[in-house]
């Protein structure tokens, strides 16, 4: 873990002590349990909202992608008769469709991440709520899908499913992130698209990648949040969650300019913006300080980052030509051949 | 001349773009503006597609606000005036600020207000429930269940809608007296995760009795997390509305009670009075402008009668 | 000092955290005089330069601007003092045009409470400037469509503005052409006839020599020694510089030329859509690339990387056709580039050394695509070593390394692979004596050892002093190749500027 990592970790182990202090409650079995499995939901897909966000991209359109597999998965379960293996794969693969298509658009047709993702937001919004007649669609009077309701938002010893699901697709992104090759282009990427086209990297290709990934996990996503809520109303479902998942991805260490962040920082972003939801009901502060909380504690959280990087910068600039005047650089040799 | 070819051109456009709103112009056009996306307006639409079977010579559509929010609404009814309607029955957002907007809207077509009143406007009527009685029998309905008293907690989306604050205002009147005490009010802006995770958090919380929900997606909600926690029968729960999940939980007992409205009669009366109005009836206006619409209360002997007959009319649409 | 010092520092020391950067150094200019400033990278130049500029404050000595001592001075001091920088990296701003260039934070402003900015009177104002420097564009061009050189005009331009009494030149010709760097040095001519002092700060010791009136070498934050007019030679500065002789840069090939490595055949850029050029390498040999900026040197080296398309023609490596249609495409077959923008283009300047190293053999240190960390490091350790890599290990990042270990991590990324061809875009800009030194010796290696290398460069004293032959380009095609005998500047200079050179048959 990065120095970042375990400075989140300590913002969240404070918040969390500071509540725990102030309601014991907060510490108890189902409102742990409760929880992980709001952070389970809302982690899936902020890692990979935090993957484009690697590459210096964005993506706004998350929320309304839930919107939009969401009817279609509810359409097609209890409506259509699909068998439950085939919806979910529609679900999934409809996630890595648009995913693909957004990256097309931003690598080939090089348009801005941000408005690609923002037109994203308003086209899937739109078709969802045309696609029911901005009716809500549920799984109504049928008991058909409750065990396959148990399966995405239930638990097993204790655990809620979406929290384990979380801990797979971290694992799995974290190898992916941080040990494989193509984390590693992400990052390049990230940091200097130009040089790492000129060290042979198929840039379009992993760029294209990343929002797959993004797109694939909100895939994922729509079947647990569908369970959890167990309805979905086009015009709200999803709204904001982007947000969230921008915000958890910040918090975790993620820049906007692209080339930082880790996995293990984004789940514990989206842990303490979920601990920030949950205090401001068990210390019983009004509901409708709810964003307040959360964006002062996200600036709190950013700011405490900056003044050490403020710091560093100017000192680094100035030592560093004394540095070089002290110890001369030992490569202003002749070269020995001749 | 240019302007001229100008003006042809704009009108060939329009008249491609908007084919169907023109043929319709010949009909009078009628509209049910809604204040939310939800399954209740699905079924207001079948009122409404009741009184089109009826009417012919008019036609009919339901506006969904999906935002919720008052400027969504305000620019749809602009939408509505500008493409000449002629009558239109709202619920709205947030009455106290659009009364100027109403106004506007009622010189140039009939106004009605449904579901959630405007009544500071020019509006000519509203058709709907009476958000007070119905919390007043609500209230009646948590006191049947906690005969003893006990403590409660309410969930809404936002308390900025009339028809939440009147809901509440009833409870509390209907509560007097008695050893219940409401101990908080918890709003989710229409995020349904939100609505489920706020119930979640005030049973870890603890030292609650019954849950009411007031919205017709946090009675599920409500469901859902004590169904989910395990909690059915151990705590109460009073409702709003008929969401299926909602009559669920009422058939397996884990809901004592909701009260039902009949959105149904909204979209249905809220059409054939325009029609009435707009012929030239005004005969049906009460002296206070209000036409209610009595609620019922659905419990577990009759909720199953009541499910048939909203599977039939959601099923019609 | 003499009475008619317009500018003396008297005894100035630095030190930053307890490391001394500037010890007692004592130098004067007088108005009308070209002081040449030289010294290797990290000898305390930009220090003391920071000094005057009033960035930073010295720990001792004085700064007595006509006779009135100043003990600090501060930015605005400076200016008020008419001392004016033209900085080594370009700080013009690209989304404005070149007359709000000029003037930024001194724009013509109309009277009232908008302040509006009177872009006209701002154009009227920067053409006398820009002419003066001979510059080819208007005031109301959009600085993103100059070149580097020509930005740098721009900057000069800005020093020129504010009547500067002191300029103060850091490496201004680094990204400049010969003919646009002999328009510079008649520029500081023609300052130094009205009055100006410049010091002028550069390697490019021939410069110094066509322009200073004196010179002064700074030494690990000392002053070295001084040469008046008539010792500034060419070998006494190096002397100076780094305490000893520097040898010939040349070091010929261990066998003479073999076959041909690659031939380039009636190859059309996209940059010169009706020119062709073509030329051969051979194996052994380093073939230098000369010509002005803008001659198509850097559009042929995109184009053989596979940056930017070739849309006919042939390029054969080792006697068969080679197409590149990707940098990708381009490393398989064994062609790499060094490219001219190191920062930009060459490094990922936020990553490890290792990851830089590595980044473009990746596959062949992952196993099922997982990265093996450990032949990674070995891999750049290898490399470090072999390439005397000055760093505290190679977990740090590129940023943090001087320029001339930034090149040669660059070139690390190319050496741990299997170069066929490697296209060096001027490997040398902005690199110290002495690690420019390495890079040559490093370049002559790789010929040795097989490898083609084309060595694109605008520094004369490289082209001259390290190719084998040379191939001038001139409007997107080569207008000669010289050969060893024949390498002088004039014969550099006449084919790049379309002219035939001397003593020998020119190539069509």
């Amino acid at each position: 873990m990065a120095r970042k990592d375990w400075g989140l970790l300590l913002l969240l182990l404070v918040v969390g002590g500071v509540t725990a202090i102030l309601n014991p409650r907060f510490l108890s079995a189902v409102n742990l349990l409760d929880m992980a499995n709001l952070i389970g939901l809302f982690g899936i897909f902020s890692i990979g909202v935090g993957m484009v966000i690697i590459t210096g991209g964005i993506d706004l359109s998350v929320g309304s992608i839930f919107a939009l597999l969401g009817v279609v998965f509810i359409d097609l379960l209890v409506n259509r008769g699909v068998p439950w293996p085939l919806a979910i794969l529609a679900v999934v693969a409809g996630g890595v469709v648009l995913g693909g298509l957004q990256g097309l658009l931003v690598t080939k047709a090089k348009l801005q991440p941000f408005v690609v993702t923002l037109c994203g937001l308003l086209i899937y919004r739109g078709a969802a709520r045309y696609y029911t007649t901005d009716a809500t669609m549920g799984f109504g009077y049928s008991d058909d899908f409750d065990w396959l309701g148990w399966l995405a938002s239930g638990r097993s010893w204790g655990i809620p499913h979406p929290f384990i699901l979380l801990i797979i697709v971290a694992v799995v992104m974290g190898v992916l992130l941080h040990r494989s090759v193509f984390g590693r282009y992400l990052f390049a990427i990230g940091r200097n698209e130009e040089a790492a086209r000129f060290s042979g990297i198929r840039t379009d290709a992993v760029v294209i990648g990343a929002y797959v990934i993004s797109g694939g996990l909100a895939g994922v996503a729509t079947i647990c949040l569908v369970f959890y809520t167990n309805s979905v109303s086009p015009s709200s479902f999803g709204n904001f969650y982007e947000l969230y998942a921008i915000a958890a991805a910040v918090l975790g260490g993620c820049s906007l300019r692209g080339g930082e962040g880790s996995v293990i920082g984004i789940v514990l972003g989206t842990a303490l913006l979920q601990v920030l939801q949950n205090l401001v009901n068990i210390l019983g502060i009004p509901s409708s300080l709810n964003f307040a909380v959360m964006g002062t504690v996200i600036l709190l959280g950013v700011l405490a980052d900056q003044p050490i990087v403020r710091r560093a910068i100017p000192s680094f600039r100035t030592l560093r030509p004394g540095r070089g005047t002290a110890k001369p650089v030992p490569g202003s040799v002749a070269p020995d051949r001749s | 001349m240019h302007r001229l070819i100008q003006a042809t051109l704009v009108g060939a456009v329009s008249l491609a773009l908007f084919g169907a709103p023109a043929v319709a112009q010949q009909k009078k056009s009628l509209a049910l503006v809604t204040n939310v996306s939800a399954d209740f307006w699905t079924v207001a639409r079948a009122g409404v597609m009741k009184a089109q079977g009826e009417h012919p010579d008019f036609a009919m559509q339901v506006i969904v606000t999906g935002q919720a929010t008052a400027a969504e609404q305000r620019r749809e009814l602009d939408d509505l005036l500008a493409s000449g309607v002629a009558g239109i029955s709202i619920s709205a957002i947030d009455p106290k600020n659009s009364t100027e907007e109403f106004n506007k809207v009622a010189s140039h077509a009939a106004l009605f207000t449904t579901d959630s009143d405007a009544p500071n406007s020019n509006r000519l009527v509203y058709i709907g429930t009476d958000n007070k009685a119905a919390g007043l029998q609500a209230a009646g309905e948590i006191r049947k269940a906690l005969p003893n008293g006990g403590k409660l907690m309410a969930f809404v989306g936002t308390m900025d809608a009339d028809n939440a604050r009147e809901r509440v205002e009833g409870i509390r009147e209907g509560l007097k007296g008695s050893n219940v005490t409401i101990v908080d009010i918890r709003t989710d802006g229409g995020d349904f995760a939100k609505a489920k995770a706020n119930v979640q958090d005030a049973l870890a919380k603890g030292g609650l009795d019954l849950l009411v929900g007031l919205y017709n997606y946090n009675t599920p909600q409500i469901y859902s997390a004590v169904k989910d926690a395990g909690m059915s029968g151990k705590i109460k729960v009073v409702g709003f509305d008929e969401d299926a999940q909602t009559l669920r939980g009422v058939a397996d007992g884990t809901i004592q009670s909701t009260i039902v409205q009949q959105p149904f009669q909204f979209g249905y009366q809220s059409m054939t009075d325009l029609v009435k109005y707009i012929n030239g009836d005004k005969s049906f206006i009460p002296a206070n402008h209000l036409i209610i619409i009595p609620t019922r209360v659905i419990q577990k002997d009759n909720v199953h009668e009541f499910q048939q007959s909203m599977r039939r009319m959601l099923a019609a649409k | 000092m003499a009475a008619d010092t317009l500018l003396s520092l008297a005894g100035i020391s630095k030190s930053y955290a307890g490391v001394r950067a500037l010890v007692d150094v004592s130098l004067g200019v007088e108005a009308g005089t070209v002081l040449g400033l030289i010294g290797e990278n990290g000898a305390g130049k930009s220090t003391l330069m920071k000094i005057l500029g009033g960035v930073v404050q010295p720990d001792a000595g004085s700064i007595v601007i006509d006779g009135v001592p100043h003990g600090a001075m501060t930015v605005a001091s400076a200016a008020r003092a008419g001392i004016a920088f033209v900085h080594q990296e370009l700080t013009v701003l690209d989304n404005l045009d070149v007359a709000a260039n000029i003037f930024l934070g001194r724009e013509a402003v109309a009277g009232g409470p908008l302040r509006l900015v009177r872009n006209r009177a701002m154009h009227d104002l920067a053409r006398p400037l820009l002419q003066r420097l001979g510059a080819d564009f208007g005031p109301e061009t959009s600085v993103s469509k100059l070149l580097i050189a020509q930005r740098q005009l721009v900057e000069i331009a800005r020093a020129l503005s504010v009547d500067a009494r002191v300029i103060i030149m850091d490496e201004p010709t680094s990204s400049l052409t010969l003919q646009e760097t002999e328009r510079l040095l008649q520029v500081i001519a023609d300052l130094r006839a009205s009055g100006v002092a410049v010091i002028y700060i550069s390697h490019r010791l021939h410069e110094v020599k066509a322009c200073a009136d004196r010179v002064v070498c700074l030494r690990d934050g000392r002053v070295a020694g001084g040469l008046k007019r008539d010792e500034i030679e060419h070998n006494a500065m190096i002397r100076l510089m780094i305490g000893r002789d520097l040898r010939s840069l040349y070091t010929p090939p261990l066998a003479s030329p073999g076959g041909e490595i690659c031939v380039v055949d009636r190859v059309v850029t996209s940059a010169f859509p009706d020119r062709h050029l073509s030329f051969t390498l051979r194996r052994g040999e380093i073939l230098g690339m000369a010509g002005l900026v803008g001659s198509g040197r850097t559009s042929l080296a995109r184009a053989l990387f596979g940056v930017d398309p070739i849309l006919s023609g042939e390029v054969r490596l080792a006697g068969q056709a080679v197409t590149m249609r990707s940098p990708r495409q381009a490393i398989e077959q064994g062609i790499y580039l060094v490219p001219e923008d190191r920062k930009g283009e060459g490094l990922v300047l936020d990553m490890k050394l290792s990851e830089n190293i590595s980044l473009a053999s990746m596959q062949r240190h992952a196993r099922l695509n997982l990265i093996d960390r450990a032949s990674e490091t070995a891999t750049a350790r290898e490399q470090q070593a072999s390439l005397r890599i000055k760093t505290p290990g190679v977990a740090v990042h590129a940023a943090t390394l001087s320029g001339g270990n930034q090149q040669k991590v660059v070139l690390a990324k190319w050496l741990s692979m299997a170069p066929r061809l490697i296209i060096f875009d001027e490997p040398t800009r902005g690199i110290d004596v002495g690690a420019k030194g390495e890079i040559y010796t490093l370049m002559r290696a790789l010929a040795d050892d097989g490898v083609g290398v084309i060595m694109i460069s605008s520094d004369m004293e490289e082209v001259i002093g390290v190719s084998d032959r040379v191939a001038v380009m001139h409007e997107g095609r080569i207008s000669g190749v010289l050969d060893r005998p024949d390498f002088s500047e004039l014969n550099v200079l006449r084919l790049a500027i379309g002219q035939p050179a001397e003593h020998l048959e020119t190539v069509s």
